[in-house]
């Protein structure tokens, strides 16, 4: 065994896991409360995106306020889905498959409409600089420290999305707004009875769900390129994290997400790179087999 | 969501297949990959077909355990996935990014169907076009056979079948592996026509358009996905014609907008399900005799449920409960209930609401296991079995809402109860159509002589959602004649029915006694229990508080306090 790639690849698992946590507790939050199978969310991740990268060209924004600006869209785009989308379906007593439907309608549409907006190119994101020219917003810095190497953007990966996972945890859990949710989820009946607005907790999680998203749509454009078709397989990556950790749970999620990250990057000591992606949908295969209520979930589904 | 990425099974299977030999031509060994073991078109296309049904039940193993909606929507989705990336990697089988080519053409006899001529492109098409008409064909004719019957009794309700004596997943199970088998045949068409493709072929977008085609069309009849295919097929060459190359993402923004709209605007699609079921003349029951008479019942002849006599077969006490117990977390909801049922008898259970009535019901069906306590039918013990089991020894069970699919006719609805039918099973469907045909006519007559018994024949071939609730009701007691259970179980037969028919459905309740059935209802009533019940049962938080006749109880001060409060 060879220690020193062991541990390359454990950081590079932990870094993924911690950004296919943050993309299942934003898909979980949605999914949960809503019980939604929101694709749809895909597109707060790509508006969050292109956002920023329209932001800073067009509309000549710094970094922080195009990134700002990134993430706006994506909760715009979001909220739009719930209020062009979700909404009127409920209002009439759509079934869950309709409102999927829905999502799959919008998810095919959204990234054709940004490659005829937008064009089929990828658009890295730049900034003007002092000197009035458009150049690489971003100096992904290396760190090395002997055999093991981590970029910025990875660092801010695990940083940004556990600081954002806790947060939505603590908010959801400790303030009234965020039991609200937990209600709503675990008892409908009972929450639209005491007075609880099933309207605005959708609002709520799809607000949040979304910015999440937008906050995962920056990180790719970021470190690689926005392109129409950038959002879907992270999405469902987020799906699988929230199944593989544990429906009903976002901490199940979280650790979910963490633990695939984990395990996709350490195949890569046994399988060629590209069986990566394998990897993650056998394991979810597996777990729905022989523990349907995912690895960290409560029993009975 | 999965069907791109059997398609993509099925048409590199074929390729591999129908690709000459590495050492048949040195150009084509040359180039390394596009070899395999120059096969016949013909057992290609049957490897093809069988190795795509292989794959789809593969897939569906997770779904066994978990047959809900969302979890399918996952499977699929993730098969769908992780699927476009095996064939992407996988560069023995599909030659990896880059495919495969010089896959030879289709020839039967002398005629080639190369599309790389005119006259073989007009021959393609119309062999597709016969293909096309063959899997509408076989579509239809399982759509409409008994096993037809049985998936939409499935779409309509999940956890009906169960309770009809029938186990639904082996159903579900092999329409899935038969849609992916088709699935699986056109791809290897695919690939003879293609004569080169690439894994990139069978992506998402592709299930996502078939998704479209039948969402558009309207869900639960081909001939919806039909017109769908034509307007979502049409599309295409006219945008390539107006926009050109542009025409392509437009075209998905369009699916995609037509989606929304579709599910906001009119849900069940351009042609629901039903719309076009011939609404024919009603036949009334030639055959029987109205004014029954208990001993001789309905005729089921080879349909029985067939049942293994036990020696205890001539007691009075057809069903023995004892001290069973039920609870959710803390609260418990049957704490110690122990009654029977008498053969031949109406048993009511009364009492206040969450008394536990249903909850028994759920219990004694298997819908919810004991906590401790024991069932007995004749002698055999019942816990534990599932539900599908214990309605095959005798017990059948109504729910509070009707529970019939509103896009069938009555007859349809009914019928699907019938035991034992040959042509619920695709094997006999093919082997041997005309036994099935027949006893499709059998299975149609007892359906129907039960609904004569309810005194709704009349309705038989009206779609169910064009009935009054209160005859919804006496169908769905028309469905439990037909299952052949001796006990039947009936969940408020009259809630939610307006008080002129009730006493139709008094009526109806009367007649299964007639006919020698072992009946136990829940019922809110109290006027109802009077006329009808032989024996109450006055249940109070889940135990049995008294019993005796409906007279005896309802005189009881004590219980009516309880009952209806001071």
């Amino acid at each position: 065994m060879n220690f020193e790639l062991l541990a390359q690849l454990t950081i590079a698992g932990i870094v993924l896991g911690s950004f296919y946590a943050l993309l299942g507790v934003s898909f979980g939050l949605v999914y949960q409360t809503s019980k939604i199978f929101h694709l749809a969310n895909a597109i707060p991740f790509a508006a969050g995106g292109y956002g920023a990268v329209w932001s800073a060209e067009v509309l000549h924004l710094p970094l922080f306020v195009a990134l700002a600006f990134g993430l706006l869209m994506a909760v715009v785009f979001g909220l739009l889905i719930l209020f062009l989308g979700y909404f009127p379906v409920m209002r009439r007593n759509g079934a869950l498959l309709s409102l999927f439907l829905v999502s799959l309608g919008i998810t095919v549409a959204f990234p054709n409409l940004l490659q005829i907006v937008f064009g089929t190119e990828n658009i890295p994101l730049r900034t003007y600089n002092s000197e009035g020219e458009l150049s690489s917003a971003f100096d992904n810095r290396v760190f090395s420290s002997g055999f093991l190497t981590i970029t910025l953007i990875d660092v801010l990966k695990i940083i940004v999305s556990w600081v954002l996972i806790i947060a939505v945890v603590v908010f959801v859990k400790r303030t009234r707004s965020g039991r609200s949710i937990t209600a709503l989820r675990t008892n409908p009946t009972m929450a639209t009875a005491v007075g609880i607005d099933r309207k605005r907790v959708y609002i709520l999680v799809f607000a949040l769900g979304s910015f999440l998203a937008g906050v995962a749509g920056l990180f790719v454009t970021a470190e690689f390129v926005a392109s129409p078709v950038m959002a879907l397989q992270w999405t469902i990556v987020g799906f699988i994290a929230v199944f593989f950790g544990g429906i009903g749970s976002l901490v199940g999620t979280a650790f979910g997400g963490l633990v695939l990250g984990l395990l996709s990057s350490l195949s890569s000591l046994y399988l060629p790179v590209n069986y990566s992606p394998i990897v993650v949908f056998a394991s979810l295969f597996i777990i729905l087999l022989i523990r349907p209520q995912g690895l960290f979930g409560k029993a009975s589904v | 969501m999965a069907q791109a990425v059997l398609f993509g099974i099925g048409a590199f299977t074929a390729a591999r297949l129908v690709l000459p030999k590495a050492d048949a031509s040195s150009a084509v060994a040359a180039s390394g990959i596009n070899y395999g073991l120059g096969w016949h078109w013909l057992p290609a296309t049957v490897v093809a077909i069988g190795v795509t049904f292989v794959a789809a039940l593969i897939i569906s193993l997770p779904a066994i355990r978990l047959i809900k909606g969302e979890y399918l929507i996952l499977l699929t989705l993730a098969f769908q996935l992780g699927g476009e990336q095996i064939l992407s990697v996988w560069e023995g089988f599909t030659g990896g990014p880059f495919g495969v080519a010089g896959i030879p053409p289709l020839k039967i006899g002398d005629t080639s169907f190369s599309t790389l001529r005119e006259s073989g492109t007009i021959l393609y098409a119309g062999l597709m076009l016969v293909i096309t008409i063959i899997v509408i064909l076989i579509s239809w004719g399982l759509g409409e056979s008994p096993f037809g019957r049985l998936l939409k009794t499935i779409r309509g309700n999940e956890t009906l079948l169960p309770s009809l004596g029938k186990n639904p997943i082996r159903p579900e199970l092999l329409t899935f592996g038969i849609t992916a088998a088709i699935a699986g045949g056109i791809g290897a068409f695919f690939a003879y026509s293609q004569g080169a493709m690439v894994p990139g072929n069978f992506s998402l977008d592709l299930s996502i358009l078939v998704i479209s085609v039948v969402v558009l069309g309207g869900t639960g009849n081909i001939a919806g996905t039909i017109v769908g295919a034509i307007i979502l097929g049409g599309l295409e060459p006219i945008l390539r014609q107006v926009l050109g190359d542009e025409g392509i993402p437009w075209q998905r923004v369009i699916y995609g907008a037509a989606l929304v709209l579709m599910m906001i605007i009119r849900p069940a699609g351009l042609i629901p399900e039903g719309a076009l079921t011939r609404i024919r003349k009603p036949k009334v029951a030639k055959s029987f005799d109205q004014n029954l008479n208990g001993a001789q019942g309905i005729q089921f002849g080879d349909f029985t449920n067939k049942r293994s006599s036990s020696p205890e077969e001539n007691l009075s006490e057809v069903l023995v409960i004892e001290d069973i117990k039920k609870s959710f977390g803390g609260l418990s909801a049957v704490g110690g209930a122990s009654f029977s049922l008498r053969k031949g008898q109406i048993t009511a259970l009364i009492g206040p609401n969450g008394a536990g009535k249903t909850t028994i019901f759920n219990m004694i069906t298997g819908t919810l296991s004991c906590d401790s306590g024991s069932i007995k039918l004749r002698g055999r013990e019942l816990t534990g079995m599932p539900t599908y089991e214990i309605e095959r020894l005798g017990i059948a069970r109504s729910f509070q809402d009707v529970r019939l699919n509103e896009s069938m006719t009555v007859l349809d609805n009914v019928a699907v109860a019938v035991p034992n039918q040959p042509g619920e099973k695709i094997f006999n469907l093919i082997l041997h159509p005309l036994k099935s045909r027949k006893a499709e006519k059998s299975v149609n007559q007892i359906a129907l002589d039960c609904l004569a018994v309810l005194g709704v024949a009349q309705t038989a071939h009206e779609l169910v959602r064009n009935l009054s609730y209160g005859d919804q009701k006496l169908v769905a007691i028309a469905r439990l004649l037909a299952t052949d259970c001796d006990v039947l179980l009936l969940d408020e037969p009259t809630s939610g029915v307006d008080p002129g028919s009730v006493n139709l459905v008094i009526e109806g309740v009367s007649k299964l006694r007639d006919l020698g059935k072992t009946v136990c209802l829940v019922e809110h009533s109290v006027h109802f229990v009077e006329r009808l019940a032989d024996h109450a049962i006055f249940l109070d938080q889940g135990v049995v508080i008294a019993e005796g006749t409906v007279a005896e109880l309802v005189s009881s001060a004590e219980l009516t306090e309880l009952y209806f409060g001071n």
